[in-house]
């Protein structure tokens, strides 16, 4: 289980993430939403190592992070940014066998490519394991690169924002992929999403935040009202609960416009 | 316009007309006050055909590549860039060059705008390749400037070792007043006009720095504002080239701290720039001319070292 | 083409280039020519490994493939460094203190200039290649000044022995020096033959390597190290180069078309050993001596990077 205790960011005068204590529940689905600016990328980066706290405590199993050595943290907990653009001409299952460098430092052995295999398979992109990555279509490049985070076997997945321009299908197959690995695998996803649809339908626990602070930590059903929405977003939504899962109206809420 | 331009503006005009009576009496030949109220022939002749001439090419250097500066920062939308930082200074070197070898007859002025055409053909390259490559980081640019400089200075350098003059080309790159004379500065008044041309445009250089996109939206010929603004910029430097030879930093200093306190609105901070520029083109020759009397050194090495330091101590700040 | 076919395809040219080298006019010379351009050789190799594997590296650090380690202040310091010896000790400056002298002093004072600015700028855990580039570009404006007041005031006849230092050229290095800096060379050959799929790792970047387990932080300062040293031994065995590493790092990426390093630097190294070896043929069998390696060299790396400016911005 991951937490954070009396987590802090400052640039300068500025403060980013203030006092943030959280647990995450081991082997869910977590998503940070929030409003532009509410530190939710940097609340991320920070537990991903990519960003240094100013001060406070990131926990791994009650084990502060500061303190693993980089490739024991890398079998651990994995990070993937915005799909991230660089100028290399890799194929897919190249960029895939990226995701065993904590494993064996490039040079594979049968584990290594049985867990290539696994996760070209899991994210179901076999088919396109030798084309060429600045090829794909964005949701193509983002399940290859959801694939090699996946192949790093950790126990912990953190995602910057991975529906990021995707259409509508290449969003639901991302989300339908993170909801399996919690599910069939156990692994503990926590992902930074726009949407407050896919966070309602998909996710098991929600992380509300604002002004560099926690709004709200709770289950998705008490996060997802309309009272709670509104006072987080400063926007009239109207939620409906249906057994097959939420939808959030924020568009054109009944009552608000006629 | 806020108080504290309205405070500080005295301020830095008093300081400046301290700066021009003392370049006017420290030289070689040290002059009093009291030398001067006195109606000395003498005295008089040294100070109407040397000390003066100087001070106005220091002043309207200083001014003029500060203003240069500000101008390129503005079309390039990057604060690291100035003559020095975008090959401007080598194009115009490259250009005098030619003019020099193929036409050793011909006087200053056609070798200037030889300079000039260089410079502006150079600037015009290099402003259009770096706004296409859009460069994730601020410092690539200037660095991608020094580079594209030092190709330029390849060129040169392939021309110069055919025709034996490489070391005469180091020569006149060295920036140094102590040429200045009546008779053979007068050439640098042209960036009189020019500052004066840039306070007018002041407020259409504001508007071409916030981009293509918004300054045409607002109304303004973008393409035309930023030939217009690089020609003004290659004046000032192929006639300063041409009388001083190359100054570095003043272009990147001065816009810099002058934006620090008085932001980017060059309708009123343009002043303040040429002020500020010429201030320290007067500080720099001061030094060089005390340190070592009676020789003096190069102003291009006094502004190098000075300015080196003060911009690296801006960055140092502004990275912490 | 196959990888293996144009990678044979590449050694053939080289060993083609070396033998016309060798034997161009030599008349099978054994005692004399062929020994001579047998130890030019030899500083080719070695300063072409240098710049290969420096630019390369320095390329995958900065992510950026227009940058070179070697407008970072090196070469404006060496050049401050030798006009200072001619300016104070006279035209027998730099022989006065031996041709090894001179290297191993070269060699220590870009060292220590690395240092210095490393210390100064990665103080408080800061690790910003940008600043360490902005500032390198700085002391190089500021040194350069410094240089040419110098070359001002000394004579024509010493200013041409200092051009000679300014302008790349194979002729200055000796066996002694070519066998320190071999030495050298194998030393640092070490660590980054040890960390040629760590460099594959960080190709992706920043955020990917630290992701997947890279220690960045230790990675970037032990390699800009490297970096230093291979940059001091090529400037003081052959003089400044300033953009050959660009076309050296550009033109490994094409022909290698692979993404390893492993592929990626020791095609750079053919290429750089091949555009010298060309450069030094044209000037002796078709410039006859009108113009210098170095020059030459400055002038069509230049021109590369020009075009792959545009070419760059064109498609961007």
């Amino acid at each position: 289980m991951i937490s954070v205790q009396s987590l802090r960011k400052r640039y300068g005068e500025k403060v980013v993430v203030e006092d943030v204590n959280l647990d995450f529940p081991a082997g869910k689905l977590t998503s940070l939403i929030g409003p532009n600016g509410a530190g939710k990328t940097t609340l991320l980066m920070m537990m991903g190592r990519l960003l240094a706290r100013s001060s406070g405590e990131v926990r791994l199993e009650g084990e502060d992070i500061a303190v693993l050595r980089p490739a024991d943290f890398a079998r651990r907990i994995a990070t993937l940014r915005q799909s991230p653009d660089f100028n290399l001409r890799l194929t897919v299952d190249e960029l895939v066998a990226y995701g065993r460098f904590p494993y064996s430092r490039g040079f594979l052995t049968a584990e290594d490519h049985a867990a290539i295999e696994q996760a070209l398979a899991f994210v179901e992109i076999d088919h396109l394991r030798r084309a060429y990555i600045d090829e794909l279509s964005g949701g193509q490049r983002q399940m290859a690169f959801l694939a090699m985070t996946i192949a790093q076997q950790t126990d912990c997945l953190l995602l910057d924002e991975p529906l990021n321009n995707l259409d509508m299908k290449h969003a639901v197959g991302i989300m339908r992929a993170l909801r399996r690995l919690c599910d069939e695998q156990g692994r503990t996803v926590i992902l930074v999403v726009h949407d407050i649809n896919f966070a309602a339908n998909y996710s098991d626990h929600i992380v509300a935040m604002k002004g560099g602070r926690v709004f709200r930590a709770a289950p998705v059903a008490q996060v997802v009202t309309s009272a709670c929405l509104r006072e987080l977003y400063g926007l009239d939504f109207e939620v409906s609960a249906r057994p097959d899962g939420y939808f959030c109206n924020y568009f054109k809420p009944m009552g608000i416009c006629k | 316009m806020t108080a504290r331009t309205w405070l500080t503006q005295p301020a830095a005009l008093m300081l400046f007309a301290a700066l021009c009576c003392a370049s006017v009496l420290i030289g070689a030949t040290p002059i009093g006050p009291g030398a001067l109220a006195s109606a000395n022939e003498d005295v008089w002749r040294i100070v109407l055909s040397s000390r003066l001439p100087r001070l106005a090419a220091l002043v309207l250097t200083g001014a003029g590549l500060a203003i240069c500066g500000v101008i390129l920062q503005q079309i390039v939308r990057n604060r690291f860039v100035e003559p020095a930082t975008t090959g401007g200074l080598d194009a115009a070197k490259m250009g005098m060059l030619i003019a020099l070898t193929s036409m050793p007859q011909l006087g200053n002025l056609p070798r200037m705008f030889a300079a000039l055409v260089f410079c502006l053909a150079s600037s015009l390259l290099f402003v259009t390749a770096i706004r296409r490559l859009r460069l994730r980081n601020a410092v690539l640019v200037p660095v991608i400037g020094l580079m594209y400089g030092s190709v330029l200075n390849a060129l040169a350098e392939f021309y110069a070792y055919q025709n034996n003059i490489m070391q005469s080309m180091q020569g006149w790159m060295l920036g140094d007043f102590s040429r200045v004379v009546q008779g053979n500065y007068e050439v640098i008044w042209i960036i009189l006009p020019i500052v004066v041309a840039s306070y007018l445009f002041a407020h259409r250089f504001t508007i071409v720095g916030m981009g293509a996109d918004m300054a045409t939206s607002l109304g303004l010929s973008y393409p035309a504002m930023v030939t217009f603004g690089l020609m003004l910029v290659a004046a000032t430097i192929a006639s300063t080239i041409i009388t001083v030879g190359a100054i570095p930093f003043v272009g990147l200093i001065i816009p810099n701290l002058v934006s620090l306190y008085h932001g980017d609105n060059l309708a009123r901070t343009l002043p303040l720039i040429a002020l500020g520029g010429a201030s320290f083109l007067l500080v720099c020759d001061i030094a060089g001319r005390l340190v070592i009397q009676p020789f003096e050194m190069p102003i291009g090495l006094t502004t190098g070292l000075l300015g080196g330091i003060m911009f690296l101590v801006l960055i140092w700040r502004k990275s912490r | 083409m196959t990888r293996s076919l144009r990678t044979l395809a590449v050694w053939a040219v080289l060993g083609a280039l070396a033998a016309a080298f060798l034997l161009a006019g030599a008349a099978l010379d054994f005692d004399y020519v062929i020994p001579r351009r047998l130890t030019r050789l030899a500083a080719i190799v070695i300063g072409g490994i240098c710049i290969a594997w420096s630019s390369i590296a320095f390329q995958t650090i900065t992510e950026n493939r227009i940058l070179t380690p070697a407008i970072m202040g090196y070469e404006a310091i060496y050049l401050l460094l030798q006009a200072l010896l001619v300016f104070a000790l006279g035209a027998g400056g730099p022989m006065l203190l031996g041709a090894n002298g001179n290297f191993l002093l070269s060699v220590a004072v870009l060292l220590a200039y690395s240092l210095a600015i490393h210390a100064w700028l990665f103080r408080g855990g800061r690790n910003n290649v940008y600043f360490l580039l902005l500032a390198g570009l700085v002391m190089t404006i500021a040194i350069s000044a410094l240089t040419e007041v110098i070359q001002y005031s000394i004579s024509p006849g010493e200013f041409a022995l200092l051009q000679g230092y300014s302008l790349a050229s194979f002729n200055r290095a000796e066996p002694a020096q070519l066998a320190i800096a071999a030495a050298i060379l194998t030393l640092v050959s070490v660590p980054v033959i040890r960390s040629l799929r760590t460099f594959d790792v960080v190709s992706l970047g920043r955020d990917q390597a630290i992701s997947l387990g890279v220690d960045y932080q230790r990675f970037v300062r032990l390699h800009l190290g490297l970096i230093a040293l291979l940059v001091a031994i090529s400037t003081s065995l052959i003089g400044p180069t300033a953009f050959m590493g660009i076309f050296v790092a550009n033109g490994a990426y094409v022909l290698a078309r692979d993404h390893r390093h492993r592929s990626i630097l020791s095609m750079g190294c053919v290429i750089a050993i091949a555009l010298f070896l060309c450069a030094q043929l044209l000037v002796e069998h078709v410039f006859n001596y009108r113009t210098t390696v170095g020059i030459l060299i400055n002038l069509s790396c230049g021109l590369f990077f020009l075009a792959l400016l545009v070419r760059r911005s064109e498609r961007a």
